[in-house]
């Protein structure tokens, strides 16, 4: 756990060195610092004055490296607000005044030291536990007795950073544009893609039922294969289309190799779902035989986890879709942490119940033909969501293509 | 254009030791179980008396107090700058008490007293020394780092900070003694690397001393126009001093040397002015003329 503290030093400390002397103490202790503000003095009389924030692994490494920077003139910024935290009286509920998160780097002032938020998440109370680490939990989570903080005092949120230089997404830039060469951008997010897994990152998948509609199930589904997808959120259609244009050829009863719509072909996706719901789940269905192609197929065999949440226009729905919103949400917070890069495809309302569960720190990329998908999500303040105008079958379908070459096992 | 010899250092303030002693220990020198030879000490201060006066310095003499055995010390009384004087905020509470008795000598002579804030450390002349128009203060044994700035704001100069790592060598006027405008005697090895580099660009001509030579405390010594007053003179350094036209005197301060000063420590010089002193003030007045 990185715990920080801001020093202040001042006097002649660019021509006494002093500056880069207490930067190089820092760094040889193992820790870190960031230049919070720096006043060069006008003249040569005049004194400069520097803010660091000192950032180390624990407690004890910031203490010991706090005493011996305070040899040197560099003194922890004095009276800084401590967070003011109260117990929450019962279960479900925040204190009044309870602090509001957002999903970008947080930090609380505890015990004399800045604690960052273990798992910022957007529209969540903050919780100090009984070791001093803070997470964010949601209303319907808190505990009576939970220590909540109150109030914006004491706390520190870091502003989003674009990447700078020759970053492959500057040119997004988070605008969202129809009028962007294509291949380029999905050669890039195959890039970020195997970026992300290189760093260690999971990938996940929102997926709305459009890739079935498009015709991009069976690459979608190659991708899984892959082993390129790690998590996999979606939604009642999605998952029964998909099941559908697997064991009737349509989807929403339109042949997806056809065009025109299959007679009886509306009902094919309650047939389908009836049978699953015969089988008790989609894995039983798979391990029957019922299923033998496919996204939901796919990550049956490879274990790949998925969430289906659901809603009140759900067919069925399929035995695995979380009729209880609250839980289909915990659920979905429970598969994230490892999440680095979160692939939205044509899905607005699972989008947006992700981009609610997602730290900043997550790279977005939304592909949906309406742009007012992406304007939405941030919107919603997912502020790092990128976003890709396009129809998503082509999309995924190159994707595929890119990343299929250097396939994953 | 540069003068030879330094702006400052004609009229210094001493304490005779009347009360002087080893009678705790604050430095890697003191020994409370060494006997101070109080005869032996009162004539090695009159001696230091006599050759800086016939060096042509006047003295003016500080009360000794019973009690305060360091009040001989008197380079650690504070920083003369014109008629400003910056008291001392002493780190061991044996010598706090000196304080009263040096403020109520600066206040009878005229002085303003610039006090530094409370809760920081720097133990005056000892720690400050001017050159190069910059006042350099030593800092970790016994002054705080963090009371530079404020030196700078009472006084109006620019401060080079130099930590101290020796803590034989626990003041600064142990290990830096300013010979003129360009000149110096330097002990690099007492600073860290980022000290030695400020005092290696501030000093254009520096009499380098070893470890040894360093030992023998021979930079805490006082310059008198070329007199240079030592407490010891290795060969080398006095054939340096000389080539560069100085008169080295040794001068025994073998009594004080028990309580860890020499020539430097037992004088306050009182005609210092931080801000003129060195080349950037052009050709501005100077205290020698």
């Amino acid at each position: 756990m990185a715990v920080t503290e801001v020093v202040e030093i001042e006097g002649h400390i660019v021509d006494s060195l002093i500056l880069a002397k207490v930067m190089d103490i820092i760094l040889a202790a193992g820790a870190d610092y960031e230049v919070v503000d720096v006043h060069i003095g006008k003249t040569n009389t005049d004194v400069s004055r520097a803010r660091l924030e000192v950032s180390a692994d624990d407690d004890a490494t910031l203490d010991a490296l706090l005493v011996e920077l305070q040899a040197h003139g560099a003194n922890r910024v004095a009276q800084q607000q401590h967070a003011e935290v109260v117990e929450a009286d019962s279960a479900g509920v925040l204190p009044a005044g309870f602090y509001s998160t957002t999903n970008l780097p947080t930090a609380v002032r505890l015990a004399g030291h800045w604690t960052p938020v273990e798992n910022p998440e957007m529209d969540c109370g903050l919780v100090v536990l009984g070791d001093g680490r803070v997470r964010t939990v949601p209303v319907h989570r808190v505990q009576a007795g939970d220590r909540v903080v109150i109030g914006t005092g004491g706390i520190r949120v870091t502003p989003p950073a674009r990447p700078r230089g020759a970053s492959p997404f500057e040119f997004m830039s988070s605008e969202v544009s129809s009028e962007k060469p294509k291949s380029h951008i999905v050669a890039e997010v195959a890039a970020r893609i195997r970026l992300a897994r290189e760093a260690g990152a999971k990938v996940l998948v929102v997926a709305g039922p459009a890739v079935v509609h498009t015709g991009a199930g069976p690459c979608l589904a190659r991708l899984v294969r892959d082993g390129w997808v790690d998590v996999l959120f979606a939604g009642n259609g999605f998952a029964a289309h998909d099941i559908e244009s697997n064991v009737m050829g349509t989807s929403l009863g339109v042949p997806v190799e056809g065009g025109t719509s299959a007679e009886g072909g509306h009902a094919n996706h309650l047939r389908v779902i009836n049978e699953v719901r015969r089988h008790g789940s989609i894995a039983a269905a798979v391990d029957a035989g019922y299923v033998t192609g496919g996204v939901m197929f796919e990550c049956v065999r490879r274990q790949v986890p998925f969430v289906l949440g659901g809603s009140v226009r759900d067919d069925g729905p399929l035995p695995d879709v979380y009729a209880n919103v609250v839980e289909a949400a915990d659920a979905m917070r429970a598969l994230l942490p490892g999440v680095g890069l979160a692939l939205m495809l044509a899905s607005t309302l699972h989008a947006i119940a992700t981009g609610n569960c997602l730290s900043s720190g997550v790279e977005t990329f939304v592909v949906d033909i309406n742009q007012a998908v992406v304007t939405k999500l941030a919107d919603r303040g997912s502020h790092q969501a990128l976003g890709v105008v396009t129809d998503v079958g082509p999309f995924v379908s190159a994707l595929s293509e890119q990343l299929s070459s250097a396939a994953r096992t | 254009m540069y003068s030879q010899s330094l702006a400052w250092g004609r009229r210094y303030l001493m304490c005779p030791p009347e009360h002087f002693g080893v009678l705790y220990e604050i430095n890697a020198w003191m020994r409370a179980e060494v006997r101070v030879d109080l005869d032996r000490a009162r004539a090695q201060w009159q001696a230091l008396v006599a050759t800086m006066r016939a060096a042509g310095a006047e003295v003016e003499v500080l009360e000794p107090v019973e009690g305060l055995p360091d009040l001989v010390f008197t380079a650690n009384a504070g920083i003369v700058n014109g008629h400003q004087y910056v008291p001392s905020r002493f780190r061991h509470p044996q010598r706090q008490g000196e304080v009263a008795h040096d403020v109520a000598w600066f206040e009878a002579a005229g002085y303003t007293v610039s006090w530094l804030p409370e809760g920081m450390v720097h133990e005056g002349a000892g720690d400050a020394l001017p050159f190069g128009g910059a006042l350099v203060s030593g800092y970790r044994t016994r002054s705080d780092a963090a009371s530079h700035a404020a030196l700078s704001r009472l006084t109006g100069a620019p401060v080079r900070s130099v930590e101290l790592v020796d803590e034989r060598l626990y003041h600064l006027d142990l290990t830096f003694c300013p010979l003129g405008e360009r000149r110096a005697i330097v002990a690099p090895h007492a600073w860290d690397r980022y000290g030695a580099k400020v005092m290696e660009a501030l000093v254009p001509e520096p009499l380098v001393l070893d470890d040894e030579q360093a030992l023998s405390f021979c930079a805490n010594s006082v310059v008198v126009g070329t007199t240079v007053v030592m407490p010891a003179c290795p060969v080398t350094v006095g054939r340096r001093l000389e080539a560069w036209g100085f008169d080295p005197v040794v001068c025994e301060v073998s009594e004080f040397a028990k309580a860890g000063g020499a020539c430097r420590c037992l004088t306050l010089a009182l005609d210092v002015d931080v801000r003129m002193c060195g080349s950037e003030v052009g050709d501005g007045p100077r205290w020698d003329g």
